[in-house]
């Protein structure tokens, strides 16, 4: 299909995952029994105090005008004040958030593709011989370890025990801390993506056109790299894309063992304080991120794999 | 089904219970023996506030497996019965779900799960089982979809409707047993994730503090005491990570691809 029905596409789906997820946050926060001035005040607080706040969150009005008006926000991506720093829009805190989250996720989305093609490379090529069946059966092992469970512990061997690296935390780091978290990050992704990698060669293992370059004389390397890998960039670029979800979360948890200050902060800290404008900003903005990605990765797919586009 | 599989998983709820009779309470605090190094009669040793590491382990896995097997169990049936039905029906019912299926999956899970909580005061282990479910049944629906939609056309289906049987029992009795080995190898995965999902989110902080603490929230006491106490770490983490190796193999889960 053409570029533009792909662009389309890509818009109305990143605006309807947006849109749900706004919703989901907008009716946690209000349509629920429990008051949410009290959950902001505390249960000292005096009746023309929660008065004031539920005015402020606009909360002493029916439900469907508060979510006209959230909706009308959310098209200008305006949350309204955050509520633990008046004065402050909450969507320019959760902006200021946005970068060192996005560094992370950018650079782990880096490494985690570059050693997820070399490590599925390594397997189905010629390369290592015999050493390829315990590099695949190593990769289906350590694929499954959770990030959660093995950052810490990598964290702890290398940093404390043997201090080949600094602790990521640290403000002297910089980027070495950057490469050392995003690496950790990278790992458990890049290897789900080596094996989709490998199972996509291996697939096109009998494809016509590899046999063609295969009697032209090309040797097993210039086949592989030349000819079997640049067919898979479109689906690899989708599964890239997919996994940003993952890295969203786990972005999340490595700011909270390296004590980064990023999206994923801000939103535990919106959440203890019931700062909702700022919760609801954080939570729309990991949105966007994530969807506008994945559209990217579809259009992307679309502009290097010409049998997506017809 | 190979039974060896099941063995880690089963060896691992035993353990937990085991660990969890024997050594007592596991949230009893003695602070004069905090954070104390693993011995003989404590074989995981002590953590902050001088509670049992290997009760609170034992409690910690039996809560995120119980979780999990819960949030599974409401996904598989809810998944596999509308799958199934809307596979079966095809139309405009299959392509509302398939629709609806999409957007679910589209949106990251973390935020869903946070976004659900932040309705909640005090968010405890029943919440999150909702919470978990609301997302759990998507892969089961299309998984039970597709292959629905494969069987609509195969002669035993014809059979069925040939000689009577209305539609709903013709997916119930037939199509349905046909979708168990697909759906078994989804659950382990499915759980797996479960068990990380929740892990992730207590150690956040998201969970409340009331009873025994989540393998999650000793990850977090772990990682602030990691540099005096490394026992703990190590604990918790071996904890998550053999629960989720545990889950995986039971099912064969390795293999497909998880949440």
């Amino acid at each position: 299909m053409s570029a533009l029905r792909l662009a389309v596409r890509a818009t109305t789906s990143t605006a309807l995952t947006v849109v749900t997820l706004g919703t989901l946050v907008f009716l946690a926060g209000r349509a629920l029994p429990s008051d949410p001035a009290a959950l902001l005040l505390g249960e000292q607080a005096s009746p023309a105090e929660r008065a004031a706040v539920m005015h402020a969150l606009r909360l002493d009005q029916p439900l469907h005008v508060q979510y006209a008006h959230f909706l009308g926000g959310l098209a200008r991506l305006d949350f309204g004040d955050s509520l633990r720093k008046p004065g402050v829009s909450a969507l320019s805190r959760a902006l200021g958030a946005l970068g060192p989250t996005a560094a992370l996720a950018l650079t782990a989305v880096a490494i985690s593709t570059v050693l997820g093609v070399l490590l599925g490379l390594l397997v189905q090529g010629p390369w290592l011989g015999r050493g390829r069946a315990w590099l695949s059966a190593g990769i289906d092992v350590f694929a499954a370890v959770p990030l959660i469970a093995f950052a810490p512990l990598a964290t702890y061997v290398l940093c404390l025990r043997l201090r080949w690296v600094p602790l990521p935390g640290d403000p002297e780091a910089r980027l070495i801390g950057l490469l050392f978290a995003s690496a950790l990050l990278a790992l458990p992704l890049g290897l789900q993506l080596s094996r989709f990698t490998r199972a996509l060669l291996a697939g096109s293992e009998r494809a016509q056109y590899l046999q063609v370059a295969r009697s032209k004389g090309a040797s097993e390397t210039r086949t592989l790299l030349l000819h079997a890998l640049p067919p898979m960039s479109g689906p690899l670029t989708v599964i890239v894309a997919t996994q940003f979800g993952a890295l969203l979360g786990g972005a999340a948890v490595l700011e909270k063992l390296f004590e980064r200050r990023g999206l994923g902060t801000l939103l535990i800290e919106a959440y203890g304080a019931r700062d909702l404008p700022v919760l609801e900003a954080s939570v729309v903005l990991s949105g966007v991120l994530f969807a506008v990605v994945q559209g990217l990765g579809t259009l992307l797919q679309a502009a290097l794999d010409p049998r997506v586009r017809a | 089904m190979k039974r060896w599989r099941l063995l880690p998983a089963l060896a691992l709820a035993a353990l937990a219970v085991v660990g969890r009779a024997c050594s007592g309470d596991a949230t009893t605090l003695v602070p004069s023996r905090a954070l104390g190094p693993p011995s003989w009669q404590h074989p995981l040793g002590f953590g902050e506030g001088g509670i049992d590491l290997l009760a609170a382990v034992g409690s910690g896995i039996l809560g995120s497996l119980a979780l999990a097997v819960f949030a599974s169990a409401v996904g598989l049936v809810v998944g596999v019965l509308l799958g199934a039905f809307a596979g079966y029906r095809g139309g405009l019912a299959e392509r509302a779900l398939g629709r609806s299926l999409d957007t679910v999956q589209a949106l990251p899970s973390f935020f869903v799960a946070l976004a659900l909580l932040t309705a909640v005061r005090e968010p405890n282990r029943l919440h999150l089982a909702l919470v978990f479910s609301a997302t759990a049944w998507a892969p089961y629906a299309r998984l039970a979809m597709a292959q629905t939609r494969v069987l609509r056309g195969a002669a035993f289906v014809e059979a069925a409707r040939a000689l009577g049987r209305s539609e709903t029992s013709t997916v119930l009795v037939h199509v349905l047993p046909q979708l168990a080995p697909l759906a078994t190898v989804q659950l382990g995965a499915s759980a797996a994730a479960v068990v990380l999902g929740e892990t992730g989110l207590s150690f956040l902080g998201f969970v409340a503090l009331s009873g025994a603490p989540s393998l999650g929230r000793l990850l977090e006491q772990g990682v602030t005491t990691m540099l005096v106490a490394p026992h703990v770490l190590v604990a918790a983490a071996g904890a998550v990570l053999f629960t989720n190796a545990a889950l995986l193999l039971a099912t064969g889960g390795a293999g497909a691809r998880a949440q």
